[in-house]
This record gives structure tokens, C-alpha cells and sequence, in this order.
């Protein structure tokens, strides 16, 4: 379609690069700066989002202290076989495992197993009552910031990580645990040998 | 057999669509019209084979074909045959497909009705559309596809989920399905996601036309914005529902008092919102006064990308929502998609930015265009700030390795002070003529309005002590506005009563009867003042309180006391554990109404949800939530209560919303002047320069 104009149409003259101009060529650049850093964002998250539970290679390393005050790292714990135990006290599923745990740790806990509790975005008053409430007595404690359940990539709670003599991961568990599975898991990874 | 014609169909439709994106776009550029006219009935087949697809999933879904992994996923026996159909946009696969069918049925009555009108830009319009729709139906084909079955596989753990038997597989057919998400199971699966796609989908046609007149580079002639107006309002109308009936199942099933979250989903959908509003403001411009060409066609195309941007982050959880879907090999193909969009549309606006220019500058300060130069501003901030706030989680685990996010205060703070800046505008608006207003004048119009909102905004004080200034301010915005639009229906109907002598009730309805774009218009800006007084009444009159009775005392809140009988427990009847408490509310120590909050535990899925019980009036709402209890009994249950002022007001607005869109576009399918107007224009001399400059024409 043609246009009936009395201007000529802007393209067609030469012009001179005027500060505007100048101007306006930053600002699509900017532009496009913007909508390229919009979608890399996304795309970073979009790879963020699409990263499962961990389950091999070297558990991560991470330092927790425990409501009660000590403090715990995992590096220092070679030797043990450890269990990582990722819970909430706003959680249900969470309540159905919670007795099994603690009736674990107490079966194993003189034969080098240790249990971490990994209380995820909760509140010190709940989570207190939850330890109270199941008896728990190994050890547990807030994960500020949410650190170490990012570096486990935990889709949710509860989740238990399984972790062998060396410090290596062997695997975990989506959703409540019933017996006998932490057992087994447990008697097996206990019979691995182990030399420094 | 069923399942086998829908897959079938599907795998033709993709074909077709593929073909008739290749064909228009040649048959565009090499003018050769049989090919276009090939690729438009392509179109229709695509839609109609995706309604043979569409219709076979219902039909499975009501049948209980468990055969198939999708109807065992999202439906089981236990459910309604209400809810096994909307299970069709109840899970993953089926919803993709039901977005595809959307699409393509928005593309095809695009391409069946306005053939003549644009023919010149049709091919490229349809090209685009089309990609988009190829895009879609691909991945229901390659990526969710709806029609797998699940195998048995002898040494495999999990079950093969395919279409054809993988080796040594042998077909699993289980008893019963798992069945949709506990919180899907309600009345309002019906509306809302419906609404919300068609709103989604339906910005693909704006997009399109902007699009195929930015590839033509047909960017001076404006007839395609008049024709994308239109479908620009469809798919907004239907937007705004979907938003509104959102807001009121999280009302109904969520279970925490409120309507509006500022969750990034429901962000995701405000966004698009935001900007397809602004364009239909600016777009009046254009067609008035030939202004604001470019930021109409980058407005279309950032609602059309934000559209696409919402979808995104509610099916591939980048953005934790209580709206994630579980992951699924989409998440790249749509990444993909998004940038080529997005990026695509915006260089090839850079590119044609300098042949898009503005027939008429801005005359005055005191004009309807500079207040809507202002209005698009604020809409856009608006959008900005609530993006920002919606990835701020991203960005802050991108440098800091922690998600903050950023609650509801911050959304409030930001966007509030905007939105209420939005109403005042609103209500000045419409008493600014185009071109040029007389400051005097303007103050005359105003006095009464304006007189009006102080009396109400005192009075309000006096009825409500303890309002904070901020809250006294908005409600008086809100009489403002009010005030002036029914001052604009006034004047209108008061000069038909003297010229015409007609009566005031038939000089009212024949000036919405005649100026029905205007007064629909109108009529929307009502509904928004009706939903802002809801949100007003959320963010400074909410009040609760919560407390744990035994059978026989009682929680007051403000006038309003709640007494607690007895709690008991019953099996629902599609597999849900329901605690029912039996509760009576008082208000000033009468008896008003019996509720019965409770909390329904889905067994199989693990998941409770709380039905709240509501006493509802146009004033306000009783909320009364079931929160806890120590075991079946009647002592010490917890129970939360809101009261809810105003909050009936949205939904009261949508409906005033809805139906200011009915009369604002039921208007064009009759003859009006302006679209005769349009008509009497050869195509090849398309513009209407100047012509429309002249005041008081139309809005």
C-alpha cells in the first residue's frame, strides 16, 4: 500500500548522524542488551530448575550447627557412614518418617552411623516442638539460607541422602521412609571396608 | 481406536500446519494468490483435525480409557464426569494440546473472517501465526504427546511411557487412575485455566498482524491496528476473567483469606494484562491521531512475549509457584521459542523504527493524549516493577547463590501508589478533550467530582476512625472516578433529553445504544473502580484473628463472634478423609449463619485442602478457616477467621467489566460510522491522515 505523504518517508534522506540519532542507536542496543540478558536469566534458571537431587560423586561439604549449639562438618566425618536427612516441621509426610528415623538412629548409632537432621525453611519455635514431639535425639539444625538443601538440589521435603565411609554419595531417597529401607541401606554401606 | 484417530489427527495437523507456514509466506512474497488461498484452508483443516485430537482425549478422559497414560495420570473413577473432562487442561500433555486447538481456532476464524480487509498483509499474518501454532502442535506431537500408553519392560524399574510397544514390552493397564490435583478437583477448573488460555492464545493474533506489517513494512498505512484492536480486546476480555476467576478459587481453596498473592504465576499473568491494557488505551491514539505507531507495535509485542513468558514459568518451575507443573523435556524447546520471539519481533522493530512515524506531536500538556502518554507510562512501570520483582529470586541466586524473594510488601509498595495514580487518571481523563483543554474548563468539569470524593472520603473517615490517610485518599479516588464517569452518562443523556425530548431513562440507554464503544468503555472503567475498592479494602480493612476453642466458646473479631460446637469426621466420597467443624456465627449477638469449615485430606495423593466455611455479604466476608485440631473431638480446635471488607466488590467488577466489553464491541458488528468510514477507502489509498483528528469524534 502506498501512502499519500507530503513528507518524504525519513529512510530515504541522508542524514547526518545527529546526537538523536546517535542516541537512538544506544538505545537499541540497550535494548537488545536487555531482552538478551532477560533470556539468558531465564535460561540460567531454566538449567537451575532442570537439576535432580544429587546422587553420586562427592557429597557435598557443609558445616551445621545444631539448635543445641554444636557443630558439625561433613569433611570431618570420615569413616562414619552418614545419613542426611532434609525435614520441615510444616511438613506431613515429614511426621509419618520422623518416629522410624529416630528408632534407626538409636539402633545404629554406637556403630559409626551419625544422622544429620537438616531442618529446610522453618522456624526455631515449630521445628523445637517437632524435635520434642518425636523424641529426636540425634543431631539437627537449621539450614540458614537454604544452603546446603541448594547444594543437595532437594526438590522438596523430606529427602534422605545416604553417604559412605569415603564422603562419597550413594544415592538417596524422595519422600517418607519406611522400614525396612534405611536399614538396609545402612547395613549395606556399613559393610563396605574402609582404610584412610 | 478412539485414542488412535486422535493421534492420527494430530500427526496430519502437524503436517498441514507446517505446510501451510511455508506456503503463505511464499505465496505472500511471489503474489501468487492460489497458494495463499491453499495455505488458509490448510489453517481450517489444522483446526479441525486438533478438535477430532481434542474431543478423543474427552472422550478417553470420560470413558476411563486407562490404557492411555495420560487419562490414568489426571483422571480416575472416583472423579465426576465434570471433572474428568476439564482434566483435559488438568495435566501437562493435555494442556499443551489444549492450547495448540486455541491457537489454531483463534487462526482460523482470523483467516476465515477478515480475508478482504487486510488481504495484502494476510499471507504474512498467517505465516507468522502459523509458525507460532507449528510450534505448538510440534511439541504435543514430539514432546508431550497426550496419546502415550505405558509398558511393562522385563528388567526395567519404571514403566516405558510411549506410543509404540518398546522391545519385549508389554502393555500395563492399571485399575484405576491416579486422578487430577486435589486442588484442580472444584467448580472453578471450568473457568479459570479456560479463560486463561484463551486470553494467552489469543494475543497471538495482535502479535501477528504487528508483526506481518513490520515484515511488509507496511507501517504507514494503520488499517491492520483497527482490526487488531478488536481482537487485542477479545483476547483481554477474556483475560481479565481469567484473572478475576483465579483470584477467586485461590479465594475458595487456598485457604489463607486472601485473592491476590503477588505469586510469579499470578504475576506472569498480570504482566500481559498490564501491557495489553496500555495498548488498548494507546491505540486509540493511533487511530485518532495517527501517534504512538511504534510504542503500539512494541506494546504487542511485549504482551504477546510476556504471554509466553507466563506460560513458561509455570510449566518448567524456574520460578518456584504453587502452579509448577512437574518437569518435562519442554522447558529448552519453549526457551527456544521465547528468544525467537521475542528477539525476532524486537530487531525487526528496530529495524523498521525510523519508517514508523508519528503523523501529529504532542499539542499540550492539558490533552487526552498527554494523559495517555501518561497512563502507558504507568502501565509499563507497572509491568517493569513487577518483573523485576517476579526474577529478583534469579537474579539473587545468579550473584549471591540465595533465592531471596521478594513478598507481597514489596509488590504493594511499589505498584500501589502506580495503580492508585492509574484511578485518578482515570476519572480526569475523559474530561480532557483530545488536542488541547482550557484549564478552566477542565476545573469546571472537575468541581463536582472532585467535591463528591471529599464528601465521601470524609464521611468515610467518620464511619471508619482509625482509616490511614493513604486508604482515605484511594476511596476518594475511587468516588472521584466514579463520580465523573457517571457525570460523562449524565451529560450525554441530558443533551438528548433537551434536543430530542426523549425521557431520562430512554436518553440513557440510547447513548450507551449509540456510543457504545465510548460508553462500554465506560462501563469497563466502572468494573476496575468496583475491583480497586476490593483491593483497597484487602490491603488497609482486613482483619483476623485466630484462637483454639473446646465445643462451646467463642472467638470474637470485631462485631462478629464465632462459636465453636463440635468437630467430626467423615469419608468424602472420592477418597477424601473430611474433618467437618460445626460452627455458629454471630454478628452484635445475633444469630447470622451456621458454617462449617473443613479440611478434606486426599489419601492417595497426600495432600489436604481446606474449604473454608464464608458468610458473605456486599459489605464484607466472614472467612473462617478449620486450621487444627488435637484429634476428633470438641476440645481444643483451632480456627483462624478473617473479615474480608469489600472484597465482593471484584467479583461484582468483573461481571461490570465483562459486560462493558460486551456493549464496547458489540458495537462494531453493526455499522457505525467510523467503520464505514474505513470502508470508503480504497485499500491502496489506506490512510486516514488527519481525517479523524477532528474533536469529539467517538472516545
Amino acid at each position: 500500500m502506498t501512502e499519500i505523504n507530503p513528507e518524504p518517508v525519513d529512510q530515504t534522506t541522508p542524514v547526518e548522524p545527529s546526537p538523536n540519532r546517535i542516541w537512538s542507536t544506544t538505545g537499541r542496543l540497550a535494548v537488545v542488551f536487555l531482552v538478551v540478558g532477560l533470556i539468558a536469566l531465564l535460561a540460567w534458571g531454566l538449567v537451575q530448575a532442570e537439576k535432580t537431587p544429587l546422587e553420586e560423586g562427592m557429597a557435598p561439604d557443609f558445616t551445621l550447627t545444631s539448635f543445641d549449639g554444636r557443630t558439625y562438618t561433613l569433611s570431618e566425618l570420615r569413616g562414619n557412614v552418614v545419613i542426611i536427612n532434609f525435614w520441615a516441621s510444616w511438613c506431613p509426610p515429614c511426621r509419618e518418617e520422623a518416629a522410624y528415623l529416630e528408632r534407626t538412629w538409636r539402633k545404629y548409632k554406637d556403630k559409626g552411623v551419625i544422622f544429620i537432621g537438616v531442618d529446610y525453611a522453618d522456624a526455631e519455635k515449630p521445628a523445637l516442638a517437632y524435635i520434642d514431639e518425636f523424641d529426636i535425639t540425634y543431631f539437627n539444625g537449621p539450614d540458614l539460607g537454604t544452603r546446603i538443601s541448594q547444594s543437595y538440589n532437594i526438590k522438596g521435603v523430606p529427602e534422605t541422602y545416604y553417604v559412605a565411609k569415603d564422603g562419597s554419595l550413594r544415592g538417596n531417597h524422595i519422600g517418607p521412609l519406611f522400614e525396612p529401607e534405611l536399614d538396609n541401606r545402612i547395613d549395606e554401606l556399613l559393610s563396605e571396608p574402609y582404610t584412610k | 481406536m478412539i485414542p488412535d484417530i486422535g493421534l492420527i489427527a494430530l500427526i496430519i495437523a502437524f503436517g498441514l500446519s507446517v505446510y501451510a507456514t511455508l506456503l503463505s509466506v511464499n505465496g505472500g512474497m511471489s503474489k501468487r494468490l492460489e497458494w495463499v488461498a491453499s495455505a488458509r484452508n490448510a489453517i481450517v483443516a489444522v483446526f479441525a483435525l486438533l478438535t477430532i485430537s481434542v474431543l478423543s482425549i474427552v472422550y478417553s478422559l470420560n470413558a476411563l480409557d486407562f490404557s492411555q497414560a495420560y487419562v490414568a495420570d489426571v483422571s480416575s473413577r472416583a472423579m465426576s464426569p465434570f471433572l474428568r473432562i476439564t482434566a483435559l487442561w488438568g495435566g501437562q500433555q493435555g494442556s499443551v494440546l489444549f492450547w495448540a486447538w486455541l491457537m489454531a481456532g483463534f487462526v482460523a476464524v482470523v483467516v476465515i473472517r477478515k480475508w478482504d480487509a487486510d488481504r495484502e498483509l494476510m499471507p504474512y499474518v498467517m505465516f507468522v501465526a502459523m509458525l507460532t501454532t507449528t510450534f505448538f502442535v510440534g511439541v504435543v506431537v514430539f514432546i508431550t504427546n497426550p496419546f502415550t500408553k505405558m509398558w511393562l519392560v522385563p528388567g526395567a524399574q519404571d514403566l516405558v511411557i510411549a506410543i509404540f510397544p518398546p522391545l519385549n514390552g508389554q502393555q500395563y493397564i492399571p485399575a484405576d487412575g491416579s486422578g487430577l490435583n486435589p486442588l484442580l478437583r472444584h467448580f472453578g477448573m471450568i473457568g479459570h485455566p479456560p479463560t486463561t488460555y484463551l486470553g494467552f492464545t489469543g494475543f497471538v493474533i495482535p502479535f501477528s498482524f504487528a508483526i506481518a506489517a513490520l515484515m511488509k513494512n507496511d507501517t504507514t498505512s494503520d488499517q491492520w491496528i483497527r482490526t487488531v484492536r478488536r481482537w487485542t480486546l477479545v483476547a483481554w476480555i477474556f483475560l481479565s476473567i481469567g484473572l478475576i476467576l483465579g483470584g477467586r478459587w485461590a479465594y475458595d481453596v487456598l485457604g489463607w483469606g486472601g485473592f491476590w498473592g503477588w505469586d510469579p504465576v499470578e504475576n506472569a499473568m498480570l504482566m500481559p494484562w498490564l501491557t495489553g491494557t496500555a495498548f488498548l488505551h494507546s491505540v486509540m491514539m493511533t487511530e485518532k491521531r495517527g501517534m504512538l505507531k511504534k510504542w503500539n507495535i512494541l506494546l504487542i509485542i511485549l504482551t504477546y512475549s510476556l504471554s509466553l513468558f507466563g506460560t513458561f514459568i509455570t510449566r518448567t518451575g524456574v520460578i518456584g509457584s504453587v502452579h509448577a507443573f512437574s518437569k518435562t523435556a519442554l522447558g529448552p524447546a519453549f526457551l527456544i521459542f521465547i528468544s525467537i520471539t521475542f528477539l525476532g519481533a524486537m530487531v525487526l522493530l528496530m529495524m523498521r523504527w525510523n519508517s514508523l512515524k508519528a503523523e501529529h506531536e504532542l499539542e499540550s500538556l492539558f490533552s487526552r493524549e498527554a494523559a495517555f502518554v501518561l497512563q502507558n507510562m504507568l502501565f509499563l512501570a507497572i509491568t517493569i516493577a513487577v518483573l523485576w520483582g517476579t526474577v529478583f529470586p534469579l537474579i539473587t541466586e545468579l550473584f549471591t547463590e540465595t533465592k531471596i524473594t521478594v513478598g507481597p510488601p514489596y509488590f504493594k509498595k511499589v505498584t500501589g501508589p502506580m495503580f492508585l495514580a492509574l484511578i485518578t487518571l482515570m476519572g480526569i481523563t475523559p474530561m480532557l478533550a483530545w488536542r488541547k483543554q482550557t484549564l478552566n474548563k477542565l476545573l469546571s468539569r472537575l468541581a463536582v467530582p472532585l467535591a463528591g470524593a471529599s464528601i465521601t472520603a470524609i464521611a468515610w473517615a467518620l464511619l471508619n476512625p482509625k482509616s490511614p490517610a493513604i486508604s482515605l485518599f484511594s476511596i476518594a479516588m475511587v468516588a472521584f472516578v466514579t463520580l465523573s464517569i457517571l457525570a460523562e452518562f449524565w451529560r450525554g443523556a441530558r443533551i438528548r433529553m433537551s434536543t430530542r425530548g426523549e425521557n431520562p431513562f430512554t436518553a440513557f440507554i440510547k447513548l450507551v445504544i449509540n456510543n457504545r464503544r465510548r460508553f462500554g468503555g465506560y462501563i469497563i472503567h466502572l468494573g476496575v473502580v468496583m475491583i480497586a475498592l476490593g483491593f483497597i479494602g484487602d490491603a488497609f480493612y482486613k482483619q483476623e484473628t485466630q484462637g483454639t476453642l473446646s465445643a462451646g466458646e467463642s472467638l470474637t473479631i470485631g462485631e462478629y463472634s464465632l462459636r465453636f460446637d463440635g468437630l467430626e469426621g467423615y469419608m468424602g466420597s472420592d477418597g477424601r478423609e473430611i474433618v467437618e467443624a460445626s460452627t455458629v456465627l454471630f454478628k452484635d449477638g445475633q444469630q447470622v449463619k451456621v458454617l462449617k469449615p473443613r479440611r478434606d485430606y486426599f489419601v492417595v495423593q497426600q495432600q489436604p485442602v481446606s474449604i473454608a466455611g464464608v458468610y458473605s455479604t456486599a459489605g464484607e466476608d466472614v472467612y473462617v478457616l478449620l486450621v487444627g485440631w488435637e484429634s476428633i473431638s470438641n476440645q481444643n480446635t483451632t480456627f483462624k477467621i478473617y473479615v474480608n471488607p469489600l472484597i465482593n466488590w471484584v467479583w461484582i467488577g468483573g461481571f461490570v467489566l465483562a459486560l462493558g466489553v460486551l456493549i464496547g464491541t458489540w458495537s462494531q458488528a453493526r455499522g457505525r460510522s467510523e467503520a464505514t468510514y474505513s470502508l470508503k477507502n480504497q485499500p491502496d489509498e489506506g490512510a486516514v491522515v488527519g481525517t479523524a483528528t477532528a474533536p469529539g469524534i467517538g472516545d
